[in-house]
C-alpha cells in the first residue's frame, strides 16, 4: 500500500498481497525497472550508430537482438504494465469500490509479467518486435525466437486478464450513485483501452500460436513453401497492434486529463468531448491497421480504405488536444514537474500526429516506409506522448506512494533534458528518413548527411540518457531522504485529489 | 459542465476534418496518377534473396547487385523473393515495394537523370540486412 | 452529434471514393512518362506546408497559454473554482 518506506512491511506481504494498491506498486516498480533496462539498450544502439563502422557491438546479429529486445521491452514490459499500475491504484477509487473486481486474478495478471520478461531477456530474439514471417519462420535462430513467442503469449494473456478486471470493476462494481457520464476521464481511459485490448489482442494470440507451429514445421500458415501466406500474418499482427497503439496512448491521455485540471485549478473543459473522443478512438482504431502494409503490394482500393480509416482517427485525437488547451485557458497554472511533462507531451503529440497523417497518405509511403522517418514518428508517440504522460504521472504520484516529495529541481532538469533530447533525436530521425536511411540496420555507408544526422541523434540520445539517470537518482534518493509530503495537498493547489491513500481496506 | 459555449470546439473539429479531407483527396489523386503503368514499360524481374538482389531484363540478360537502365524509358519491376520478405528500394526515384516470397508485386518508374543510384533493402531480413545493397546505373544513350 | 457528423463524413468518403475511382482510373496517357519522384515529393511538400502552418499555430498557442496563465504571471488571478476548493 502507500507510505511503504515510512511504515515498512516485510516484502513478502506486498508480493503475496492481492490488494489493488499493492498490485499497483508491483506493476509500477516492475515497469520502471524495465523502462531503464530498455532505455539502456537504446543507448547501446545509438553508440553503435554514432558513425559508420563497428563502434561497440561486434556483429550485426547482436545488434539485431538488441533492437528487438529494446522494442519488446519498452512496449510490453514498460508501457502496458505502467498503465496497469496507475489503473490499479486509481480505478477502484474512482468508481468507489473497495478493490478491483477480481483481486486474485489481478495478482495473477501481474505475476505473469516477470516470467514473460525473463523469457524475452534470456532468449534475446533477433526478429524485430513484430516477428514477420517468413524470416521468423525459416530463418530466425531458436531457442531465442521460441522463447520470445512464449513470452509474448504470456503477456497477451496477462493483459487480457487485466482488461477483464478493469472492465468488470468499472461496469459492475461502480458505485450506484456514480453514473458513467460522471465517471472521471481517467477511468474512461481504462474502460476504453481495456475494451480495445479485449477485441484486439486475441488475434495476435492466435497468430503467435500459428507462428510457433510454423516454426516447428507442423503447419505452414505463413510459409509459402508450404502453401501459406506471409502477408496473412501481417494482417493478424497489425489488427492487434494498430489498436494497441491506442491501448498505449489512451491511458497516457487519461493521465493528462488528471494532471491538466489539477494544476490549472479548474475543471476539464469538456468531460463530454473527452468521453466522445475516447469512444470514437476505440471504434475507428480498428479501421486503420493495414496502413502499415501499403508496401506489401496492396491494391489501390485497399489502400484508399485504410487511408480513410487512418485519417478518421485524427479528429478524436485533435479533440483531446483541444480539451487540454482549453482547460489551461483561463486557469492559474502551477508549473510543477507533472504538468511540464504533460504540456511537453501535448506539443510532441501534435508533431507525432502530423507525421502520422503524412504516413497514411498513400504515395508518401514510398518515401517513408521502413525508413528512419517511421522510427522518428512512432517514437514521438511512444516517447514524446506516452512516456511523457506516464513520467509526469509518476512524479504526480510520487508523494502518494512514498509519503515524500521528489526533488522539484531534478524533476525539471529531467524534463528539460528529455524534451530537448526527444526533439533532437526524433525530429532528426524524420529528416534522416527523408534522406533514405532504412531502419534496423547495423551499419551504414558513409553518406555525409547520414553521418552528420546520426551523430546529432546519438548526442540527443545521450542527453535523454543523462535525464533518465537523474530520474533514477531522484526516485531512489527522494523516496528515502526527500522532504515529507503534505498528504492532503502535496502540490499546494487546493481542491480534491484522487489519492491511493483514500483506498478502503488498506491492507490484507 | 461549466456552461461554456461549445462552438469553438465545433469550428475546430470542422477545420480538422476539412484539412483531413484535403489531405486524403490529394493523396488519393497522386496515388492514382502514380499507379498508372505506361503500356510500353519494359519489364524487369527483381528477385530478392538473403542478401542480394538479382535482376532479369526482358531480353533475358541477368544482373546481380547492379541494374543497368536507360534514361527516359519506362520500366516496370516485377518483384518477388526467394526466401524471406525483403523490400526493394531505390530511394532517389521513390521506388519502394516489398519482395514477398510466393507473390509478385509491381511498381514502375522512369529514370530522368543519368548516374548511379543506391538500391537497398528496407525490410528486416536477417544478418546482412544492413548491407543488402545494390547499384542502379542509369545510362544516357542520347535518346 | 459530433460523432454523427464525423462518421457521416467518413462513411461518405468510403462510399464515394471507389465510385470516383471507377470514373478516373483510366488516366490520360501523354507522350512523356510521369516523373514519379516529382509527383510524390510535390505532395510531400504540400502536406508539409499544411503541417508546419498548423504546427506553428498550435505550438504558438501552447507557448502563449503557458506564459499567460502561469501562476507567476502578473495578470494571473484565482479561478472561480479555487474558493470552493473543488474542481
Amino acid at each position: 500500500m502507500v507510505l511503504e518506506l515510512q511504515k515498512p512491511r516485510p516484502i513478502w506481504q506486498i508480493m503475496f498481497s492481492t490488494h489493488h494498491t499493492d498490485v499497483g506498486l508491483l506493476y509500477l516498480i516492475t515497469s520502471l525497472a524495465f523502462m531503464f533496462m530498455g532505455g539502456a539498450l537504446a543507448l547501446l544502439l545509438r553508440v553503435e550508430l554514432f558513425s559508420p563502422g563497428v563502434q561497440l557491438i561486434a556483429d550485426s546479429m547482436t545488434y539485431n537482438r538488441i533492437f528487438t529486445v529494446h522494442g519488446t521491452t519498452l512496449i510490453f514490459l514498460f508501457i502496458l504494465p505502467s498503465a496497469s499500475a496507475f489503473g490499479n491504484y486509481l480505478v477502484p477509487i474512482m468508481v468507489r469500490f473497495k478493490d478491483m473486481a477480481y483481486p486474485k486474478l489481478n495478482a495473477v495478471a501481474f505475476w505473469m509479467i516477470p516470467p514473460a520478461g525473463a523469457l524475452i531477456w534470456l532468449g534475446f530474439a533477433d526478429f524485430t518486435w513484430y516477428a514477420y514471417p517468413t524470416y521468423s519462420v525459416v530463418s530466425a535462430p531458436g531457442p531465442a525466437a521460441d522463447m520470445w513467442i512464449f513470452g509474448l503469449k504470456i503477456l497477451g494473456v496477462s493483459s487480457i486478464l487485466g482488461s477483464i478486471n478493469f472492465v468488470v470493476t468499472i461496469m459492475k462494481c461502480k458505485h450506484p450513485d456514480l453514473p458513467l457520464s460522471k465517471m472521471p476521464l481517467l477511468a474512461w481511459a481504462y474502460l476504453t483501452s481495456s475494451l480495445i485490448t479485449l477485441v484486439a489482442v486475441p488475434t495476435f494470440a492466435a497468430a503467435l500460436l500459428m507462428l510457433l507451429t510454423d516454426r516447428l514445421g507442423a503447419s505452414g500458415f505463413f510459409n509459402p513453401a508450404m502453401g501459406g501466406d506471409p502477408i496473412a500474418y501481417q494482417h493478424l499482427f497489425w489488427f492487434t497492434f494498430h489498436p494497441e497503439v491506442y491501448i498505449l496512448v489512451i491511458p497516457a491521455i487519461g493521465f493528462m486529463y488528471e494532471i491538466f485540471p489539477r494544476f490549472s485549478r479548474k475543471p476539464i473543459f469538456s468531460h463530454g468531448s473527452g468521453v466522445a473522443a475516447f469512444t470514437l478512438l476505440t471504434i475507428v482504431g480498428f479501421a486503420s491497421w493495414a496502413h502499415h502494409m501499403y508496401a506489401t503490394g496492396m491494391s489501390f482500393t485497399e489502400k484508399t480504405v485504410f487511408m480513410v480509416g487512418t485519417l478518421a482517427a485524427v479528429p478524436a485525437s485533435a479533440m483531446h488536444t483541444f480539451n487540454f488547451l482549453a482547460t489551461m485557458w483561463g486557469g492559474r497554472i502551477k508549473f510543477a514537474t507533472p504538468i511540464m511533462w504533460a504540456v511537453g507531451g501535448i506539443a510532441l503529440f501534435f508533431s507525432a500526429g502530423a507525421g502520422g497523417v503524412v504516413n497514411s497518405a498513400m504515395p508518401l509511403d514510398f518515401i517513408t516506409h521502413d525508413s528512419y522517418w517511421v522510427v522518428g514518428h512512432f517514437h514521438l508517440f511512444v516517447m514524446g506522448t506516452i512516456l511523457f504522460g506516464t513520467v509526469g504521472f509518476v512524479y504526480y504520484f510520487f508523494p502518494y506512494v512514498t509519503g515524500r516529495m521528489y526533488s522539484e529541481v531534478l524533476g525539471k532538469v529531467h524534463f528539460i533534458l528529455s524534451f530537448v533530447g526527444t526533439v533532437l533525436v526524433f525530429f532528426t530521425q524524420h529528416i534522416l528518413g527523408l534522406f533514405g536511411m532504412p531502419r534496423r540496420i547495423y551499419d551504414y555507408p558513409a553518406i555525409p548527411e547520414w553521418v552528420q544526422m546520426n551523430i546529432i541523434i546519438s548526442i540527443g540520445a545521450f542527453i535523454i540518457g543523462i535525464g533518465m539517470a537523474i530520474f533514477l537518482w531522484n526516485l531512489i534518493w527522494s523516496s528515502a531522504k526527500g522532504k515529507p509530503a503534505d498528504m492532503d495537498d502535496p502540490f499546494g493547489l487546493g481542491g480534491k485529489y484522487y489519492f491511493p491513500y483514500q483506498a478502503k481496506n488498506p491492507s490484507h | 459542465m461549466s456552461g461554456h459555449s461549445t462552438w469553438p470546439e465545433w469550428v475546430y473539429v470542422g477545420v480538422v476534418i476539412a484539412l483531413l479531407c484535403y489531405v486524403g483527396a490529394e493523396a488519393w489523386n497522386i496515388e492514382r496518377i502514380v499507379e498508372h503503368v505506361p503500356e510500353d514499360a519494359e519489364i524487369i524481374k527483381v528477385t530478392g534473396q538473403q542478401w542480394l538482389w538479382t535482376f532479369e531484363h526482358e531480353d533475358g540478360t541477368k544482373e546481380i547487385g547492379e541494374l543497368h537502365v536507360e534514361k527516359g524509358k519506362a520500366y516496370k519491376f516485377e518483384i518477388t523473393s526467394k526466401d524471406v520478405i525483403h523490400s526493394f528500394n531505390i530511394h532517389d526515384y521513390v521506388v519502394l515495394l516489398d519482395a514477398v516470397p510466393g507473390k509478385i508485386n509491381t511498381v514502375w518508374f522512369s529514370p530522368t537523370e543519368a548516374g548511379e543510384f543506391d538500391i537497398q533493402c528496407r525490410e528486416y531480413c536477417g544478418l546482412i540486412h544492413y548491407n543488402m545493397r545494390g547499384t542502379l546505373i542509369v545510362e544516357d544513350n542520347g535518346a | 452529434m459530433k460523432l454523427i457528423i464525423g462518421l457521416g463524413v467518413i462513411l461518405g468518403l468510403i462510399a464515394v471514393l471507389p465510385a470516383a475511382e471507377q470514373v478516373f482510373a483510366a488516366g490520360s496517357e501523354v507522350g512523356e512518362y510521369l516523373d514519379r519522384k516529382a509527383a510524390i515529393w510535390g505532395l510531400f511538400y504540400r502536406l508539409m506546408i499544411i503541417a508546419f502552418t498548423v504546427g506553428t499555430v498550435v505550438s504558438g498557442l501552447i507557448v502563449w497559454l503557458v506564459l499567460r496563465f502561469r501562476e507567476s504571471n502578473p495578470k494571473a488571478k484565482p479561478t472561480s473554482y479555487e474558493a470552493s476548493g473543488s474542481w
